[in-house]
């Protein structure tokens, strides 16, 4: 093993060897340099290797010889060889990134760099207190002067606040040393920590150190200097700022903190905390690319400074925890500031260039995952054990300012994605370069490794050793292939999973597994119509299937959690694929992340500290804790099903989602959301909160949005909004049907459950064909296309029939099935509003279908054709099945029926011959359907007869006050449809939910705009900042 | 309740049966309706000449096949209402066909005929016929409530959904009925029972006079005479639920021909007093009055 001085003794030497050479021989300079940076890498590498796998022992390096404290000692753990290696890591790639710049700027600037990376690697090593003061004086040397490589010329400003803030610091940290040192008589701090005569009267001392490190870690709102930096400076030098610095900051911090003992802790979560958030927020309004990264950072050392300060209380977990936020902040910040380097503009729209480069979009979308902490990267299972281990110490409070901090920054960082994909192109293209990209991309991929590590370290399943997510990610490498290839493996392996998991499905996880798996495959036939690559489509897809397929079969909450993520993420990129669905898909993924984050949250307090939780646990909760499990577990869920006052997300993401697109997250993707309520019923059952059943609530939240979900699909003008609209209602009515919590109304939730797929998705794709085919979804610019588009006519026929539960459909037997249930439910309220909603459903059906179909035909659509045959196809075969499964519920309803039984051992079906019987009434599909169809037959072939010679008149043929009309647009009655019924029960429309979130979303940007005044750019001001938060906390710590 | 061939014969006497007594009725509730007005009215055997008339005109033309199809569906939901629903209580010959479904089959089949009657409207292109239906589509959601929730009352009341046990509750005098035995509901269903007869004060959706008759309005000839044919049996068909549920069924045709009449009369009744609602004046009317009554009538039970 090569000893870690050498990491010092490498930096140092090349540094001063690089002084010896010419100007001129600045080849020679750059080589020496990056030699230098990869030999030092190296050596961090080696030694991280060998502790991790227990090859060495930690081991102290005596500098001198000589033991502390006559001399200054270094320590190489793993967690000392892993930081330096990142920071090393981090130096060389910048230096090779920094190709050009440092070529320009010559050896000068090459040393600076070294000098920076063995500084910050000194403060790693080093043990000795006053050692690590000096090199954080070499850092910020160091810092200053790589400030400077910007040509912006801003950086000049911004590295002189920045030594003016240092030199602040610099006389704290001294101070506090002197102070130390006085009190302990030593600077090595395992000495100092022994020393016997330190603990009394030296909480002045350590005040004082800890603030001047503190500030190191740029808390809020002491950090103007830091943000400027950020701003103005190189980003190949911001990404070592960021992640180098911050890592070697964070590790002094966690170091002397062992000199202040536990007792400082708490104060150490609090500036954590408030500066995660506070950062947070006030990157909301940022428009500038490098200054957001600089929150966003600032905000991320918040966040691992709160871990440091939650030592004591993470144990075990302590340094994974803080090394899985650490590392995967480390390396997307990094990567995002090397990204920031190629684009030319600086404001946030201006990365729409990145649209060009494919492999960019894929490093972006990395970095962001790494940082918000979405599965498989680290951050991920690090925020899960985070949030286990503080929910069962009950920190709850902390965990919601965690929670809720993490959503803000995802909030601001898929906005940002969304700019990228979906933002006019207004700045220059990036000038592709191998090294820059190629910098860019190992980073990422040192993201997925480290993701793998991190699943290997955790407790728990390792993601990225899941065969049915590999499956979904391998579809990034076929990218190339034509779309209709990958269709063509993708519907394979859809039906393969399930043809392989079948034996293993219980009747309950049949049903869902038929609809994502099968149903995804049909709906998947529908995307042969696209032509080319269609980048980016696949791996979504796959990934929100692959999601799905594994919540409906996990066992443990993680597993539950990471599949339900993993859905999430996947539906958002597939959902932001649409043309105008940019806020729609942001408002999906925060809601999405919000649920997921309850749910996390419920998950975490019924573990309450076991190491794996079963879902089956869930009805072993404890009695005060069960209700609270409840309602986070059930708002998560609702979220999903888009349940009133959570449902602002659900009509722009589903009406703008593309037309095959648009079925799978409506038919599909909402049926998550009611898989993890029944779990949660199954579970959990009926829970009470101070004397009220929650399942009463939940019953008046379905009702509710089936009411207010039906009411706003009838006033729609777009037809795809109607549709979504609708959806929200009919998830109304399956939540209302599992809220009894009888037989019969879980029986008619799975009826909801295939029936809604079925009919929804049908629907979606004719209407999305029509759209394709006339240009617009607006209903009453369209009319009389039934002559054009026949088949896709029959299709909505089928559909609107199946759900408005005419018989002799199959949304009958739903209806019937709920009318069953309701007898035997104990509440009756609630079923006033829900028969107010089932014919308020007639309304926007026969609008949907008038409007588009019936009536009059415009003039620039007479040329119009069918939809594309490959989205009329699953069209087909959801008419072919509606059919069967009118006439034989019982195919798949039996089975579950049983099923049910064991849950619900009354009220039960019984399925004798061809009558579906219950205690209160009967049903006859096939009876039924027979009767229909003879009268039916009957009277057609009779008024046949009577009408052979009928003659087919010209569109406008028709009695009208003595008038014959010429004009489709003003004969077709179409817009505002239902203008009675508005004018009666529109005041029911009022955007109250809308209005509320809006308000929020206000409120933060408002409050982000004022405060980040604070920062006026003045280093006095930014030393007054500075000043008054170390006085503050005195009075609120230390003179408390 | 099982299938037997002989059911179907006596189903298509049921519906013959109703067919004519539905043609009578029509003609004398229109001609006390007239006589209320001061007029003399149609004679009695009026709706024949109109059936014959319209079944003989030679013209006939068609709009598409939606259009073709809507006296169809619209003929269909009134035969099938009928024929899905036992017309004389305790009577294998009259039960009809209604080993197929129960109550709640009845409360759904009833909009079979009314979604293809607005299809086909629709597919005529008038807009006079889409404007009646949007008004028709919108009274209906609240017209429809009040008669919901008493059926859910009537239903917990006796424990079932089907009709023959609803029937065979009340049987053994008036005191039994429905009408006695839970008066809010049946006050309830029979407000939305004067929604559901397309008669004044809830006549919007065909407002001879703004929308020349609504939805039909392009309809003629034999397809005309379709929806005439189920515009007597159609109400009838109706009230027999209504009879089932609220008044003790029929043992016997006269009982039977006597219900009706009455129901029918009331609607008539109450037609020919109140002048016509606008749509939100009828959401709110429904919405104000039967709605509250209804929801007494299930705390009741």
């Amino acid at each position: 093993m090569v000893s870690a001085i050498f990491i010092i003794t490498t930096g140092l030497g090349t540094a001063f060897l690089l002084g010896l050479l010419r100007d001129s021989q600045k080849g020679l300079a750059y080589g020496l340099t990056v030699l230098a940076l990869a030999f030092m890498s190296w050596i961090a590498a080696d030694w991280t290797w060998a502790l991790a796998s227990g090859a060495v022992q930690t081991v102290d390096v005596y500098t001198a010889g000589v033991k502390p404290p006559f001399a200054i000692n270094l320590r190489m753990g793993l967690a000392e060889a892993s930081l330096v290696l990142l920071v090393s890591l981090s130096g060389l790639l910048s230096a090779i990134y920094l190709k050009r710049s440092l070529l320009r700027l010559g050896r000068r600037a090459m040393a600076v760099l070294l000098i920076a990376i063995m500084a910050f690697s000194g403060i790693i090593l080093s043990r000795d207190i006053f050692n690590i003061f000096v090199f954080f004086e070499l850092a910020v040397i160091a810092t200053g002067g790589l400030v400077l490589l910007s040509e912006d010329k801003r950086a000049l400003g911004a590295g002189f606040k920045y030594l003016i803030i240092s030199q602040i610091i610099s006389i704290l940290m001294l101070l506090g040393i002197i102070f130390v040192y006085h009190d302990s008589g030593s600077l090595n701090i395992d000495h100092i920590v022994q020393a016997s005569t330190f603990a009394k009267g030296s909480s002045v001392a350590f005040f004082l150190l800890l603030m001047a490190f503190v500030a190191e870690l740029k808390p809020f709102p002491a950090n103007g200097w830091a943000l400027d930096i950020y701003e103005s400076a190189h980003p190949a030098f911001s990404a070592i700022f960021s992640a180098a610095s911050g890592a070697a900051a964070l590790f002094a911090m966690d170091k002397i903190l062992l000199i202040g003992g536990a007792s400082w802790l708490p104060l150490v979560t609090g500036i954590g905390i408030f500066t995660f958030v506070a950062s947070n927020v006030l990157a909301l309004s940022q428009t500038n690319d490098r200054r957001l990264l600089g929150y966003s950072s600032i905000a991320q050392i918040g966040l691992i400074l709160t871990v440091i300060g939650l030592k004591d209380v993470l144990g075990d977990g302590y340094m994974f925890i803080a090394g899985g936020i650490l590392f995967a902040h480390a390396i997307a910040k990094a990567g995002l500031f090397w990204i920031s380097g190629m684009v030319k503009g600086r404001d946030l729209t201006d990365w729409a260039v990145l649209r060009k480069n494919p492999l960019l979009i894929f490093a972006f979308v990395t970095f962001m995952a790494m940082l918000v902490g979405l599965p498989p990267f680290p951050g991920f299972y690090a925020k899960w054990e985070l949030v286990h281990t503080l929910m069962a110490e009950g920190r709850g409070g902390l965990v919601a300012m965690i929670l809720v901090g993490s959503l803000i920054e995802a909030g601001y960082l898929f906005r940002w994605f969304g700019y990228i994909l979906k933002r006019e192109q207004t700045a220059e293209a990036i000038t592709f370069s191998v090294r820059k990209v190629g910098v860019v991309m190992i980073t990422a991929i040192a993201g997925w490794t480290i993701g793998y590590l991190w699943g290997e370290l955790s407790g728990n399943v390792n993601l990225l050793s899941n065969g049915i997510l590999l499956f979904a990610l391998a579809f990034l490498f076929l990218e190339g292939l034509d779309a209709r290839i990958k269709n063509t493996i993708a519907i394979v392996g859809l039906v393969g999973l399930f043809v392989l998991s079948y034996p293993d499905y219980n009747p309950l996880q049949l049903i869902f597994a038929s609809i994502i798996l099968i149903g995804g495959a049909v709906i998947l036939l529908a995307s042969y119509h696209e032509r080319g690559p269609r980048i980016g489509f696949y791996p979504s897809t796959l990934l929100m299937f692959a999601g799905m397929a594994m919540l409906i079969v996990a066992e443990n909450s993680f597993a539950f959690f990471a599949a339900w993520e993993t859905l999430t993420i996947g539906s958002y990129f597939l959902i932001l694929r649409g043309k105008n669905s940019e806020p729609h898909a942001l408002s999906y993924i925060l809601f999405s992340l919000g649920g997921a984050f309850a749910i996390l949250a419920g998950f975490a307090l019924a573990a309450d500290g076991q190491a794996v939780f079963l879902i089956s646990g869930l009805s072993k909760v404890a009695e005060d804790a069960a209700p609270w499990v409840f309602i986070l577990l059930a708002t998560g869920f609702l979220t999903k099903t888009a349940a009133i006052g959570l449902h602002i997300w659900l009509p722009g993401a589903h009406a703008e989602a593309e037309t095959d697109v648009s079925p799978m997250v409506s038919g599909i993707l909402l049926k998550a959301g009611l898989f993890g309520l029944m779990v949660l019923l199954m579970t959990m059952g009926k829970t009470q909160l101070y004397g009220v059943e929650l399942t009463h609530i939940l019953l008046w939240i379905g009702a509710l949005s089936a009411l207010l979900g039906n009411l706003m699909a009838a006033f729609q003008e777009d037809a795809k909004r109607l549709l979504a609209y609708s959806s929200i209602g009919q998830m109304g009515y399956a939540l209302f049907g599992l809220a009894m919590m009888n037989h019969l109304g879980w029986l008619m939730a799975l009826m909801f459950v295939i029936n809604h797929y079925v009919y929804k998705s049908m629907l979606f794709l004719a209407v999305g064909g029509v759209a394709k085919r006339t240009g617009t979804r607006l209903m009453y610019k369209m009319g009389g296309l039934i002559t054009l588009m026949p088949m896709t006519f029959v299709a909505v026929l089928i559909g609107i029939i199946a759900m408005s539960g005419v018989p002799p459909l199959s949304g009958f037997g739903g209806r019937w099935i709920f009318y069953n249930a309701i007898l035997t439910a104990e509440y009756r309220l609630p079923m006033i509003v829900i028969f107010l909603s089932g014919p308020i459903a007639f309304l926007y059906l026969f609008r949907l279908i008038h409007t588009i179909f019936l009536g009059q035909l415009k003039d620039e659509h007479r040329r119009l054709k069918e939809p594309p045959f490959w989205i009329v196809v699953p069209q087909m075969i959801f008419i072919a099945f509606l059919m069967g499964f009118a006439i034989f519920p019982g195919l798949a309803l039996r089975r579950v029926d049983t099923y049910l039984a064991d849950l619900f051992p009354n009220h039960g079906l019984s399925w004798s011959g061809l009558t579906i019987t219950s205690e209160f009434g009967y049903w006859n599909p096939v009876a039924i359907m027979i009767v229909t169809m003879v009268i039916f037959g009957t009277l057609l072939a009779w008024l046949m007869f009577i009408n052979r010679k009928a003659q087919r008149v010209k569109q406008f043929n028709i009695v009208f006050s003595a008038e014959r009309p010429f004009r489709p647009e003003t004969t077709h009655f179409a817009w505002n449809f239902f203008a009675p019924y508005r004018k009666a029960l529109g005041f029911l429309m009022q955007p109250f939910v809308t209005q509320f979130w809006d308000f929020i979303s206000r409120i933060l940007h408002t409050v982000s705009d004022v405060v980040r005044r604070v920062y006026t750019g003045d280093g006095q001001h930014y030393a007054v900042h500075y000043l008054g938060f170390v006085v503050v906390i005195y009075m609120f710590w230390v003179g408390a | 309740m099982e299938f037997t061939w002989i059911k179907i014969p006596y189903a298509m006497l049921t519906v013959f049966i109703v067919f004519n007594y539905g043609m009578i009725l029509t003609a004398l509730i229109q001609k006390i309706g007239a006589r209320a007005g001061r007029r003399f009215g149609i004679p009695i055997y009026q709706n024949y000449l109109d059936l014959l008339k319209n079944y003989a005109k030679r013209s006939s033309i068609t709009h598409g096949y939606m259009f073709y199809l809507a006296p169809v569906f619209r003929l269909t939901g009134g035969i099938g209402l009928l024929v899905f629903v036992p017309t004389i209580f305790d009577s294998e010959m009259f039960s009809n066909l209604s080993f197929s479904g129960d109550l709640i089959l009845a409360l759904y089949f009833v909009f079979f005929g009314t979604l293809g009657m607005a299809l086909g409207a629709g597919e005529s292109g008038h807009p006079h016929a889409a404007i009646g239906v949007s008004r028709g589509l919108a009274q209906v959601t609240t017209a429809e409530l009040p008669f919901v929730i008493a059926v859910f009352a009537v239903a917990l009341q006796y424990q079932s959904l089907s009709f023959v046990d609803i029937v065979a509750a009340q049987q053994g005098g008036i005191q039994n009925w429905t009408l006695f035995t839970n008066p809010f509901a049946v006050i309830a269903g029979m407000m939305a029972f004067l929604g559901a007869m397309m008669r004044p004060p809830f006549d919007v959706v065909l407002a001879p006079q703004e929308i020349p008759i609504g939805p039909p309005t392009e309809y003629h000839s034999s397809y005309l005479a379709l929806m005439q044919t189920n515009r007597v049996l159609f109400p009838v068909a109706k009230i027999v639920v209504y009879m089932n549920l609220f008044f003790g069924g029929a043992t016997s045709w006269t009982e039977f021909a006597v219900k009706v009449f009455l129901l029918y009369l009331f609607s008539a009744f109450v037609g020919v007093v109140f002048p016509r609602f606008r749509v939100e004046q009828s959401i709110r009317w429904f919405l104000v009055w039967a709605v509250p009554v209804s929801i007494v009538s299930l705390f009741w039970v």
